[in-house]
């Protein structure tokens, strides 16, 4: 476990999860507004990719080209990754979405699934299904020396590319006009008519914005990794609705947050000892147990009416904690458990449940500590995470930021 | 005797507003019970705490001496409570018949592998579901007859439909009927019609719990009249006593009014 | 009493609008006839190949028609009469056939009864439809669907992964063929005392006559209490739970039962193919699957079923026609699919043969509908409880 292994894995992590950012950010921004995962966002993605890639191709660029030359070769990719998935992504919103809107629920779910497969199947007829491959760069191979790592040079843009895109974005939507119409959209589509707000615009400005981010985002992976396949945009879409769900969807930090953690969850699954992971399982369940003792009997006790609270109950409470050393410590300890103890049976079958995995899944991994998960299993990490946030706490990390109806 | 239903202090807060404070009454056997007040009042929001749509935060709701506070709705509707909705939720795309069969759901057993199989105990259950839907749109008479049974719900008259959730939730024999606004959005002559079908209700023995605007029908039906104002209960009695009381007549028309009619 | 109560009429009674002249013609015409045709024509083609008309090629494409009618009438009950989405379905489908493989192959060296495997095999896939509802259910509908499409991949990369057990990648080869009545035959020398289905002809009529039977007791379902109780949650899940409807044991009976019929299609595909690797359980099958169900129409039985013969047969024929390569081929089809699946929702959701209940339902925006995108995950507004559906 060495601080060599450490630093290049946290830092492959963390350029994962930034291109997962970029693409959770357009699933977020949609979910936000319209309430509705566009399913359809991974093959945007794939579209910038693939579109940069050959546009890269076709300015022939290679290792022994003129720095020059390849950032203008670059720059032209990156107007192709940006304008081609805006148009797709306003055409699609145009086309097989708003006239679904409204509809019971799962309709418009049906049409996104279908634009996806057509999408997939387009870039198979228009590219062909073998993989697009860009010829290796100079910048491809650089790496720079970091705190004593070799760090490609390529991660380091990625990250801080996203990282300033992000910034514009949130800029974008708390200080400009377009984005206070997003916000007020999100919360409530009607009221935002009526305060003059066009909707059908805002809500096709999001999409413009989501799509033009995950064009972006493909780009960098063609840069990254040489390559692109044509259903790179199932697993990638997927990964980054993980990380938006992670964050809590609806919510832009959130869906960077989650990017972020799952990028990191996916590498570190498979890049060190589980025995090391476990210690990140242990810390959850921490965190678990901090939630379930303050937060929930935060909440609970604030509904608890202090009538209900005879003098012969709060004794038979206090009676419990006789054995305390101070009279806060068990003042303190009467009202949590009594805030638990009022919790339904369900609720906490259900915290309960949570914390019994957590501990028996650390166990497991501590006696097995030297073991390495395989590669191979790499995408179920992804998938396994999904299920277990929305099991468990579906309004993710950071919280959902979809509106509560007053 | 103890009372069909009775709240005992019960409250409720949505978030820092307390919907429901304190809130007791009690509603004996065939008795009509109306629950009135200005919008905001509580009144919808007591109706989906009895129902189960929300846990009281603190008190208790008894239905015949068994608390029923923060059962499932399914569960409350075991118990013996039905209930109708303010903004009418009928399955609209099935037809007259089939909504009042699922009324039947709770009071019916037929499994998943007796209903493949047509067996014949699926046969007699049907048949009997089939026969007490008739009685119950019977109490409706000419409204629900012959082929109308089978128009989708959608294919009816407000006034209708208004009707046919009503007799989905008397399909389960309840113990206590919740009707919410039975007429609300109906003219006089609607509405008058509905009241006398209540009446009919409470002749066949059924105990109702009501809200209701219209204060013609409250008049008309009400054994007693609950007033409600910011999730309290201002006022108890019978109608007219409820009527002339200055704190509802303030509440409804403003300290002005109430001071008027002192 | 033999009284068959009509508490459906099987037609709109209602004029509406978007009836053409040849459903009115169609539902002029009893139902019985149209199922008494069906069965005459599905279990008369046979016999065009045994007479030498048709190819045996075809028979191939029949029988694999039929598993997928299976498949469709499967999904319907969970999509079209619960109204849930499930993107993973072809999971299911995966538990049936490697259970089958697994317990009648040379893999393990076992070859168990042919009536047990397949009961196992269902059981199998019920199993995992329970474990997968458990937790799942109280989800709204996107969300539901996104687990299930977790679900399924999860499914396919274990069973690539786990090698020992499953081959991987390469699959399960030698399935042996099944083998009915034992002892049946005279146990004369030479002649082996069973009757083996080893022919497609012999695998079509099996396939069939599990096709007619799961229909009619599907049929039978879904006018029964049961069934009334999957429209009522789908239609106003609230309304249906006030009604006295337990949400989550009705779902996962839909969600139980559904994948039952996959697995227990699984189990027969296996028998059929004699080889199962992981391609054929892919995301793309969900999906085939879901498409044939929103083409034939949404909780319609008699729609599912041609969707699942159209989208099965006619791509055939039309490769058949254009004699195109394959691999082009696969590529356009799904192009096709996908297509169909959004025009089918913007412009019929109600399907090619609509159940007369979705109809109106598909269309319509719901107002109430516009205001739940206003809610939570899990539909709560502050204060409410989690009703556990």
């Amino acid at each position: 476990m060495s601080f060599d292994h450490i630093m290049s894995v946290t830092i492959g992590g963390l350029t994962v999860g930034m291109i997962y950012a970029l693409i959770a950010l357009g699933y977020t921004m949609v979910y936000g507004v319209l309430k509705f995962i566009n399913f359809a966002h991974g093959e945007v993605f794939t579209v910038g990719g693939y579109v940069a890639a050959f546009s890269l191709l076709a300015m022939g660029i290679d290792a022994s080209t003129p720095w020059l030359k390849v950032a203008g070769a670059i720059a032209l990719a990156l107007v192709a990754a940006v304008t081609v998935p805006m148009a797709l992504g306003l055409l699609i919103e145009r086309i097989a979405y708003r006239p679904l809107r409204g509809r019971s629920r799962i309709i418009p779910l049906l049409s996104a699934i279908g634009v996806s497969i057509v999408l997939q199947q387009l870039i198979i007829i228009v590219f062909g299904p073998k993989p697009v491959t860009i010829p290796t760069l100079a910048l491809s191979s650089a790496s720079v020396n970091l705190f004593g790592v070799d760090v490609r040079v390529l991660a380091l843009v990625i990250i801080a590319v996203s990282a300033a895109l992000m910034v514009g974005l949130t800029y974008l939507v708390k200080s400009t006009r377009i984005g206070k119409a997003m916000r007020a959209t999100s919360q409530d589509m009607e009221a935002a008519e009526m305060m003059g707000i066009d909707t059908n615009r805002t809500i096709a400005f999001t999409f413009l914005v989501g799509s033009a981010l995950a064009g972006i985002g493909g780009l960098l992976v063609v840069m990254y990794y040489g390559s692109l396949k044509y259903d790179a945009g199932f697993l990638y879409g997927l990964k980054a609705f993980t990380s938006a769900v992670l964050g809590g969807i609806g919510n832009i930090p959130g869906a960077v947050v989650g990017a972020i953690v799952l990028g990191m969850t996916e590498t570190y699954g498979v890049s060190v000892d589980l025995g090391f992971l476990a210690w990140f399982v242990l810390a959850g369940l921490a965190l678990g147990i901090y939630v379930q003792m303050v937060r929930v009997p935060n909440r609970r006790l604030a509904h608890i009416a202090a009538d209900r609270r005879t003098p012969e109950y709060e004794r038979s409470i206090m009676n419990v904690y006789r054995l305390a050393p101070y009279h806060g410590i068990k003042t303190l300890l009467a009202e949590r458990t009594d805030a638990l103890l009022s919790v339904s049976a369900a609720d906490a079958v259900r915290l309960m449940a949570g914390n019994i995995f957590l501990a028996v899944l650390a166990t497991i991994m501590f006696i097995n500590s030297s073991v390495r998960i395989d590669t191979r299993w790499q995408p179920v990490i992804a998938f396994v995470v999904l299920m277990v946030i929305l099991m468990f706490r579906p309004s993710g990390i950071l919280g959902e930021a979809v509106t509560e109806k007053v | 005797m103890e009372p069909v239903l009775e709240l005992q202090d019960v409250s409720m807060s949505f978030g820092g507003l307390k919907a429901v404070d304190s809130l007791s009454f009690a509603v004996r056997e065939n008795e009509i019970v109306s629950i009135i007040g200005p919008n905001g009042s509580g009144k919808t929001t007591t109706f989906n705490l009895i129902s189960g749509l929300y846990e009281p935060h603190s008190g208790d709701i008894l239905l015949k001496g068994e608390s029923v506070a923060g059962l499932r709705p399914d569960l409350v509707h075991d118990k013996g409570i039905s209930r109708t909705f303010q903004s009418l939720r009928l399955f609209s795309n099935m037809n007259v018949l089939e909504n009042v069969l699922v009324g039947m759901h709770s009071v019916t057993k037929a499994g998943p592998f007796a209903s493949m199989l047509r067996l014949p105990s699926v046969r007699r259950e049907e048949k009997a579901m089939y026969d007490k839907a008739q009685e119950i749109l019977g109490m409706f008479p000419g409204r629900f007859s012959g082929p109308r049974q089978l128009q989708p719900a959608y294919s009816l008259s407000y006034a209708n439909r208004r009707r046919l959730e009503i007799a989905r939730a008397l399909a389960s024999d309840p113990v206590l009927l919740l009707l919410d606004e039975p007429v609300a959005g109906m003219n006089p002559a609607e509405s008058h019609e509905v009241m006398e079908q209540i009446k009919m209700l409470r002749e066949k023995g059924y105990t109702i719990l009501m809200i209701e605007h219209d204060m013609h029908v409250v008049e008309g039906v009400s054994d007693r009249v609950i007033a409600m104002d910011h999730g309290v209960k201002i006022a108890e009695g019978t109608y007219d006593e409820v009527a002339n009381d200055p704190q509802v007549v303030e509440a409804y028309l403003g300290k002005r009014a109430a001071d008027a009619t002192a | 009493m033999a009284i068959r109560m009509k508490t459906s009429s099987g037609q709109d009674t209602a004029p509406t609008h978007g009836d053409t002249v040849v459903q009115r013609i169609a539902s002029a015409v009893p139902g019985w006839v149209w199922w008494l045709a069906g069965i005459v024509i599905a279990a008369g083609f046979p016999l065009l190949n045994v007479i030498g008309v048709v190819e045996t090629a075809w028979l191939r494409v029949g029988v694999v028609s039929l598993i997928f009618v299976l498949l469709s009438l499967g999904l319907n009950i969970v999509m079209g009469e619960t109204g849930l989405l499930n993107l993973g379905y072809i999971a299911f489908f995966a538990f049936g056939a490697y259970t089958t493989a697994l317990l009648s192959s040379p893999k393990f060296e076992i070859r168990w009864p042919f009536l047990a495997v397949i009961v196992v095999s269902t059981l199998v896939a019920m199993v995992a439809g329970f474990l997968i509802s458990l937790p799942t259910l109280r989800l709204r509908g996107d969300y539901l669907a996104i687990v299930t499409l977790a679900f399924g991949e999860i499914v396919r990369l274990t069973i690539i992964n786990l090698v020992p057990l499953t081959n991987g990648p390469n699959g399960i080869t030698g399935i042996y063929s099944p083998r009915l009545f034992a002892g049946a035959k005279p146990a004369l020398e030479g002649i082996e005392a069973w009757f083996i289905i080893d022919k497609p002809l012999e695998y079509y009529y099996l396939v069939l006559v599990c096709v007619v039977v799961l229909a009619v007791l599907l049929t039978n379902l879904k006018n029964s209490r049961i069934g009334r109780a999957w429209n009522a949650l789908r239609e106003d899940e609230l309304a249906a739970i006030s009604s006295g409807i337990t949400a989550v044991r009705a779902k996962m009976l839909s969600v139980v039962l559904s994948a039952g019929i996959a697995g227990f299609a699984g189990s027969l595909f296996a028998y059929y193919s004699n080889v199962i690797s992981p391609e054929s359980f892919l995301f793309m099958q969900s999906v085939i699957v879901v498409c044939m169900v929103v083409l034939g129409g949404m909780g319609s039985i008699p729609g599912v079923m041609l969707g699942a013969v159209v989208l099965q047969a006619l791509p055939q024929l039309i490769r058949e026609a254009a004699g195109a390569a394959r691999s082009d081929f696969e590529v356009y089809r799904m192009l096709i699919y996908g297509i169909l699946i959004v025009v089918m929702v913007i412009f019929r959701p109600e399907g090619l043969l609509p159940d007369k209940i979705f109809k109106r339902e598909a269309h319509e925006v719901d107002p109430r509908e516009l205001e739940m995108t206003r809610q939570s995950l899990f539909d709560l507004e502050e204060g409410e409880k989690d009703l556990g559906v």
